[in-house]
């Protein structure tokens, strides 16, 4: 596979955005930047890095990315820190945050975090700072999940590790706790060109859906989520069934595991049950997931469903936009950022107004590919990867520099 | 010859403060009290999104408003604050106040409801830098004014106006004063920044260029 490079990126976001960008990285020079994260595959975060490190090197930016290191127990205690800042309520003994402890000393060891910049993504890493104290390069910690409602016993613990870096990045407003330190907003971001996203041949799209055994008979409403609690695939479950009353249509689940994803397996248990036997309803597990067949499968759809009940951001809902589908989302953390109601989507609060706005887009046509080609703009201003980029290079100017409001590059 | 012209971009980190107000009496504090960096954001940011979604509201106080606390009538005068009669960000404070503490007499029961989803007070910092982009004249300007990005119209001609305090853009002061053109810049000079989208705002230039253009060939003949 060729990896594509800013030039490519020229045709979708325009000449303009990446000479901006090449000006950006030549006032930035030879500033480093390290980004650390907890997994290589799955996931968003995974699928932004590994576009995003090979772009700031392609502008003469020094990036790399590590991946820690950890067993089965750190990833579970992890999975469940990350439940627990997401709001559920779990009471840890002192044992798991000594385990979780012992696995970021452990990689604080092994890891260089020499460069002038260390983005640590998400709490699995948060601790690596306790061991960095005295450093001479800025750290700051990238959170992409809500911490609107945290748990006060897991936010109790992470909370005084978070305070000591230099400034923390959150995908909204929404999420961000009260900190003594700067917070940022970067919106997560798409990249247009990878398998996950770029244009498909019909003849291809055609074959995945064949391949699963998808039927072309009648409109197909999708949801593409990991299986986990807070995207609610039963909710979109019961959704659809109330829908179906009134239009006909066919429901497609797809979802993969994370690496760091054990409670996928008892989820997925509860969603073939409120499935039953119907023909209509497809249940897909990937493990891991092809990006050319998720891809297709938005692609393939008439409305794509991200009915979550608790998010980070949700990139899939601008992977969806992105190609002109119309999309009906929670409105919960990152999805109102990106789904204007009414404008670029259709943002729902529950399973009657999930049931309701699949019924109003099958009935109304022409609305919900308004609805698309808008998100396809508000996708293309907002979240595509050239984006993030950008405040990456500018947070690397503005560290520099933290008391001036305006800073004047010449 | 006048100087020539060459074209900045500004970018903006957006930062979040943590601090909210679910009332009208909180967001009257928030304005009294936010950094004039914080006012420029909620003001002109709008600017930078998809305002079309919002019409007629402009900007994030008047849509906060208007949306969240349904007062449509203060969100009506918050949109019509004329932005650019405006030269600082004090004096546009100083005007949000007045309007919000002059609802308050006249209709007080407005200042106890509260919001579901709060208003969110963001500051920024703004990164300015120049392009690799020069304009020579009126040609090579019109040539050039379709391909720089849209903050470099934003900035050109809404930031601008604060930077320098003046009653006039980057644009039509250069078109003035470099090109001694001073009909075609006190025509740019009237563009309704109230109303028009950024693409509109670029768009509304290249058609006033293309007349004048066009009206120069004509006496030249």
């Amino acid at each position: 596979m060729i990896i594509p490079t800013l030039s490519d990126y020229e045709e979708v976001v325009g000449s303009d955005i990446i000479g901006e960008l090449t000006t950006l990285a030549s006032h930035v020079g030879k500033r480093s930047i390290k980004m650390v994260s907890s997994t290589a595959v799955g996931g968003g975060v995974a699928e932004m890095l590994h576009r995003i490190v090979p772009f700031f090197n392609e502008m003469g930016v020094q990036a790399k990315w590590d991946v820690i290191k950890g067993g089965d127990e750190f990833f579970e205690i992890t999975k469940a820190f990350h439940n627990a800042l997401q709001g559920k309520e779990e009471h840890f003994q002192q044992d798991v945050f000594k385990t979780y402890l012992d696995y970021n000393e452990m990689n604080n060891k092994e890891l260089d975090l020499d460069e002038d910049l260390i983005v640590i993504h998400d709490p699995q890493p948060a601790a690596l700072i306790h061991w960095n104290q005295n450093r001479k390069n800025k750290w700051v910690w990238r959170c992409h999940i809500d911490l609107s409602h945290p748990n006060a016993q897991v936010w109790g613990f992470l909370k005084p590790y978070v305070k000591k870096y230099d400034a923390a990045i959150f995908s909204s407003a929404l999420f961000s706790p009260e900190l003594p330190i700067p917070q940022y907003r970067f919106y997560p971001a798409i990249d247009p060109l990878d398998d996950k996203n770029r244009e498909l041949d019909a003849s291809y799209i055609d074959s995945v859906l064949a391949k699963y055994g998808i039927p072309r008979d009648k409109p197909i409403v999708t949801q593409i989520s990991r299986y986990d609690p807070w995207k609610d695939p039963v909710g979109v479950i019961q959704a659809f069934k109330m829908a179906r009353k009134y239009v006909d249509c066919r429901l497609v689940l797809v979802g993969d595991k994370a690496a760091d994803d054990p409670e996928a397996e008892k989820i997925l248990e509860k969603v073939r049950a409120e499935a039953g036997d119907d023909p209509d309803i497809h249940i897909l597990l990937f493990s891991p997931s092809i990006a050319t067949e998720i891809n297709a499968f938005q692609r393939a759809s008439d409305i794509v469903l991200q009915k979550s009940l608790r998010e980070g951001f949700a990139l899939t809902v601008s992977e969806a936009l992105w190609k002109g589908r119309p999309v009906i989302g929670g409105a919960v953390g990152g999805i109102p950022a990106q789904i204007i109601d009414g404008y670029t989507g259709l943002l729902v609060h529950s399973v009657d107004g999930a049931g309701m706005a699949i019924r109003s887009l099958l009935s109304n046509p022409d609305f919900a590919k308004e609805l698309g080609e808008n998100g396809h703009r508000r996708v293309k201003d907002e979240f595509l990867i050239t984006r993030n980029l950008k405040q990456y290079l500018l947070l690397l100017l503005a560290l520099d520099r933290p008391s001036e409001h305006t800073i004047f590059l010449n | 010859m006048g100087e020539i012209f060459q074209f900045r971009s500004s970018a903006s980190l957006e930062e979040l403060t943590g601090r909210k107000a679910y009332n009208l009496e909180e967001l009257l504090d928030l304005i009294k009290g936010c950094t004039e960096s914080s006012i420029f954001y909620h003001t002109f940011s709008a600017f930078l999104k998809m305002r079309e979604a919002q019409v007629p509201y402009n900007t994030d106080f008047s849509i906060w408003v208007a949306r969240m606390l349904n007062e449509s009538a203060l969100a009506e005068k918050l949109m019509a604050v004329d932005l650019s009669e405006y030269k600082t960000l004090e004096s546009l404070r100083k005007r949000l106040v007045e309007i919000i503490e002059s609802y308050r007499e006249e209709k007080p029961d407005a200042f106890q409801k509260t919001a579901d989803e709060p208003f969110y007070l963001y500051d920024i910092v703004r990164i300015v830098y120049l392009s690799d982009r020069f304009a020579y004249d009126l040609k090579s300007f019109r040539e050039l004014l379709p391909k720089v990005s849209t903050y470099s119209v934003f900035f050109h001609f809404i930031e601008s106006r604060l930077r320098t305090q003046l009653d006039s853009d980057d644009f039509s002061t250069w078109i003035e004063e470099s090109l001694n053109i001073p009909r075609l810049a006190q025509r740019i000079r009237k563009i309704d920044v109230n109303v028009y989208t950024l693409e509109g705002v670029r768009a509304r230039i290249l058609e006033l260029i293309d007349e004048h253009l066009k009206e120069a060939e004509h006496n030249q003949l």
